[in-house]
């Protein structure tokens, strides 16, 4: 799913930095700084969002619908644009989630075969 | 909903707070933990642009960008007013020309006619090419013969013109009547707006006298009355009743104001019309029975008439080389135009072009000028699509500015056009601006437009990098010293000149050509004395058509006429020189003179019947030969005279001894008169053409023959202060008589020479418009070359040249330009013509006198053109334009 980097950190597989905003956002509404620390953070710093991929993917997921983007003010005190998933997006992450296993259930039986063909 | 560019900037600068703050709290240097967030960040603009990606198309931006460069545009070329005018009227002018021209062509030759199937609708013409003769028409038994023998025509119409003086709708005249059967609307396809049209149940010598209107007089004269159908009017003799009135449709073939069936011209049930194989004044269409191709119509009409030829041998003579066409109605009316449109929007693309160069021209000078604003811009970073398109902006904001003033003009330039169109094809009348012309005009404009930004060449990447910059503060500083000219900019610039002259020669010659045809016809001797001539149409009034009335008239309003303070003489004839011969094609007779016999294979020689009262030829000037005028004594005894033009005297009896000879007319229509004695020879006049020949024309007396209606009155003072006496007295003399059309003989010969009037006004205004246009094309060529080259001419002065040796230098540059282009237009022209040639019959070389003349005016243009340049070149200060390299 990933490719190491020279600084021991993944790139992020194509169209999968959309799931992953998905699911953070399921925890509550967040601001595009603290979505990065969060993926960050849950992947053990593994993952690493560039900045220059998540807005323009923020601003596509409002533009599907899947989210909804309201200003508020941040802890450092300025203004701030606090994303929220809809009731199109949750769908629309369970969608993802489960195309997600079987992608990687799929590739596990691609990369680890099973030496008599079966599980 | 979509985001704008303060919002984007707004959540980055949240994300690079939020950032900054967590590594401040994490111990860092606020300076350094700033750094560190911006560097973690990236390239904010490109961030930024990817966001707005996400809402915005690139299609958006750069329709975006381009409005921008439109608003640049606009700015700058308003403080460029002056070069904007220019270019704006020129190209008003190109495609306010050919879009007025396009619509005309449209409206003529493009668009179908009103009758139903028009596309099956024929004419059918009977020609005799042999005595020059283009349409004898059709005579009743002729008509018989093909509708009972065609059968790829479904049906035939017919349609014959007579005058008749009408009573009973306004004032008592003479109006122009068409009479036809009753199948001609329902071969025409043609519809009533108000009764009913004719039909066969108005045939016959039984049905009652019925007339329907044209939509033209019910709407003009009557107002649009609807009271008018079931009125009784007087046409003629015969009391007729109003039934319709037709829609409007092209009148052909000609333009009348009533539509009567056959009944009501008593002439069209006498024997000589229904029986006469060689009475012909009918013309006859027809539709083609369906499935039925042209082509086997044309073979089928031409085989009957060929058998039908050959059944009545004595009705045709060989020499005549009698034939019959059919042709689409729709190409018959618009033949004759088709040339003269074609020609003219051959000026109009002339005019185009002329027009684009110019302003190419400008817009090369401008550019030059501002070559120092552009290379900055691409020193900053502006691609050449970039500099491209700021220029297509402009030269949009240009164009849309000229087709809009163009399509403006268009509109009065339509209405000229039309009527110089209509004398070719009635359907010109009805010609408005269409809306087509919108496209046309916003074709030209875009191709304008488009061809114009390509025009200037963008700075090259190594001007870019070092020469040109240095060089650019001083040229957008607007000093003139600054302007750099390349040679090749300089060789566009007079290229683009060069093709402006050699396109305004083309037209100049053309409209000179037309001139000089113009002056010759109006200096052309007509054999009249016109001066002081007046003329009146008195036809027969409604009961008065008989002899002894007649005579009666003619000789009271004579004498009571000639009492008045003023006259110098006074009479009769049936014939107004010119006016009479328009429209209808006069009809000449055969005839016969004791003595003279035609050569083997010769028929009779043809002649013009004129019936005139004494003292006619000294009124209208012409010259007694021999023998004697008419008397009023001629009446008397038995001895019935005629009096012959000097043509038939000289040609048919070269010894001079045709005084007293017996003379006869052989025609079938006039052969019942009696033989007459020749008493008088007169010289020639030509009365049918406005460029005379020599005609064959005999003059019978008034007083003998018992008609006249026509009146000619040589006054001694105004012509005009004598109008309203004269047709006073006549009224006293025959209080119902109708008097019509007052005019001097000038006004007559004047109106007559209106359709080259208009050929030289148009073709001349043509030819204005582009020697204005390549003036200042030449003008603004040198200015720029003086202005480029004012260091050059420093540098001269001081050397010694004397500044009048300076004007002389830009002048013969400016005459250089114009030869140059002379040369190149006439050997273009000449090519051009002799291709046109082989498609347009009526093409002739100019003479050497236009061509002459428009050379001396192009030379003469361009000396005026070239001397506000060359004195500024002249008065050059030598310590200035040194300092200003």
């Amino acid at each position: 799913m990933a490719k190491p980097q020279e600084n021991g950190r993944l790139e992020l597989l194509q169209g999968t930095l959309d799931m992953l905003i998905l699911r953070t956002l399921q925890w509550g509404p967040q601001h595009g700084h603290g979505i990065g620390q969060a993926i960050r953070q849950q992947s053990d710093d593994l993952l690493k969002v560039e900045t220059g991929s998540l807005y323009p993917a923020l601003h596509r997921l409002v533009k599907r619908g899947w989210l909804k983007a309201e200003w508020g003010v941040s802890e450092a005190n300025q203004r701030a644009k606090y994303y929220r998933l809809t009731a199109a997006g949750k769908a629309q992450l369970s969608r993802e989630q489960d195309r997600w296993s079987q992608l990687v259930h799929a590739i596990g039986r691609v990369m680890n075969p099973a030496p008599t063909g079966k599980d | 909903m979509r985001p704008d560019q303060r919002e984007l900037d707004d959540e980055i600068q949240g994300h690079l707070a939020l950032s900054i703050k967590e590594r401040i709290e994490r111990g860092e240097d606020p300076k350094a933990a700033r750094r560190a967030a911006l560097q973690e960040f990236g390239y904010i603009p490109d961030a930024r642009e990817s966001m707005r990606r996400v809402w915005y198309s690139r299609w958006f931006d750069a329709a975006a960008n381009f409005i921008q460069d439109v608003r640049i545009g606009f700015r700058s070329l308003l403080r460029a007013k002056g070069l904007s005018m220019a270019v704006i009227v020129t190209l008003a002018l190109g495609i306010g020309a050919n879009a007025a021209i396009f619509s005309v062509v449209r409206g003529v030759l493009l668009r179908p006619l009103t009758n139903r199937d028009e596309n099956r609708l024929v004419y059918i013409r009977q020609s005799a090419p042999g005595v020059g003769t283009p349409n004898m028409t059709f005579s009743v038994p002729e008509i018989a013969d093909l509708k009972s023998r065609v059968t790829t025509i479904g049906a035939f119409g017919d349609f014959s013109t007579v005058e008749f003086t009408m009573l009973g709708l306004g004032e008592p005249r003479v109006i122009k009547a068409g009479v036809v059967s009753g199948s001609y609307f329902e071969v025409m396809g043609l519809r009533p707006v108000l009764g009913r049209l004719l039909d066969t149940g108005d045939d016959g010598p039984n049905a009652a006298s019925v007339a329907v209107l044209t939509y033209r007089f019910w709407t003009t004269v009557l107002k649009g009355d609807p009271s008018v159908i079931g009125k009784k009017i007087r046409l003629g003799i015969r009391n007729t009743i109003i039934i319709g009135v037709l829609e409007p449709s092209v009148p052909y073939p000609d333009d009348t104001e009533i539509i009567a069936n056959v009944f009501t011209s008593p002439h069209h049930l006498d024997a000589t019309m229904r029986t006469g194989r060689t009475h012909r004044m009918t013309e006859l269409f027809g539709r083609l029975a369906p499935g039925v191709s042209l082509e086997s119509a044309r073979s089928e009409l031409t085989a009957v008439h060929d058998s039908m030829m050959h059944d009545h041998p004595e009705a045709y003579s060989a020499k005549a080389d009698v034939r019959v066409t059919v042709t689409p109605l729709r190409d018959q009316i618009t033949a004759p135009a088709r040339t003269i449109l074609i020609l003219l929007l051959t000026a109009a693309a002339v005019v185009f072009v002329i027009a684009c160069s110019n302003v190419a021209n400008l817009l090369l000078a401008r550019s030059v000028r501002r070559e120092g604003e552009l290379t900055i811009r691409a020193a900053l970073g502006a691609s050449h699509g970039a500099l491209r398109r700021t220029l297509l902006a402009e030269s949009v904001v240009l164009c849309g500015a000229g087709a809009l003033l163009g399509l403006a003009v268009a509109r009065p330039l339509v209405a000229v056009v039309a009527r110089f169109a209509s004398r070719f094809s009635v359907r010109a009348l009805e010609v408005t601006v269409d809306p087509s012309v919108l496209w046309v005009g916003a074709s030209l404009a875009i191709i304008a437009a488009v061809v114009l930004a390509y025009v200037p060449r963008l700075p090259s990447t190594y001007a870019a990098t070092g020469f040109g910059l240095a060089r650019a503060p001083r040229g957008t500083g607007g000093v003139q010293g600054g302007v750099r000219i390349t040679p090749g900019n300089n060789r566009r610039l007079r290229v683009f000149a060069t093709i402006q002259i050699a396109f305004s020669f083309v037209l100049l010659a053309a409209a000179g050509t037309l001139l000089a045809t113009l002056i010759a016809m109006q200096h052309a001797p007509t054999g009249y004395d016109m001066r002081q001539v007046l003329v009146l149409d008195v036809p027969p009034s409604v009961v008065g058509a008989d002899r002894a009335p007649t005579i009666d008239f003619v000789q009271r309003a004579t004498r009571q006429v000639r009492e008045l303070p003023g006259i110098q003489g006074v009479a009769f004839g049936t014939f107004v020189p010119w006016r009479d011969a328009r429209g209808s094609t006069f009809p000449h007779f055969q005839f016969s003179i004791e003595g003279y016999t035609p050569k083997d294979g010769d028929e009779n020689p043809h002649g013009r019947l004129r019936i005139v009262s004494p003292g006619f030829f000294a009124v209208l000037g012409i010259p007694l030969i021999a023998g004697r005028d008419f008397t009023d004594a001629d009446p008397n005894g038995k001895d019935t005279v005629a009096i012959v033009s000097q043509s038939v005297a000289r040609r048919l009896f070269p010894n001079g001894d045709i005084l007293n000879r017996k003379f006869r007319w052989t025609d079938q229509l006039f052969n019942s008169l009696p033989p007459c004695r020749i008493v008088g020879v007169v010289a020639d006049v030509d009365d049918e053409h406005v460029v005379g020949g020599p005609a064959f024309t005999i003059y019978h007396p008034v007083l003998q023959m018992g008609f006249a209606n026509r009146m000619f009155v040589r006054t001694a003072g105004d012509p005009h202060a004598l109008k309203d006496p004269i047709i006073r007295t006549i009224h006293e003399v025959s209080p119902n008589q109708p008097v019509d059309r007052v005019n001097t003989l000038q006004e007559v010969r004047a109106d007559m020479l209106s359709p080259e009037r208009l050929n030289a006004f148009v073709v001349g205004g043509f030819a204005v418009v582009a020697l204005l246009i390549a003036a200042v094309g030449v003008a603004g060529v040198l200015a720029f070359s003086v202005s480029a080259r004012t260091h050059e001419f420093g540098v001269r002065l001081a050397v010694g040249l004397a500044p009048r040796q300076l004007l002389q230098l830009v002048l013969l540059e400016g005459v250089l330009i114009v030869i140059i282009g002379i040369v190149a237009g006439a050997a273009g022209g000449y090519a051009f013509a002799g291709v046109a040639a082989r498609y347009v019959e009526s093409i002739q070389p100019p003479g050497a006198l236009p061509l002459v003349a428009a050379a001396a005016v192009l030379v003469g243009a361009a000396v005026v053109a070239s001397l506000m340049p060359a004195a500024r070149a002249a008065r050059v200060d030598v310590l200035q334009a040194l300092r200003t390299e």
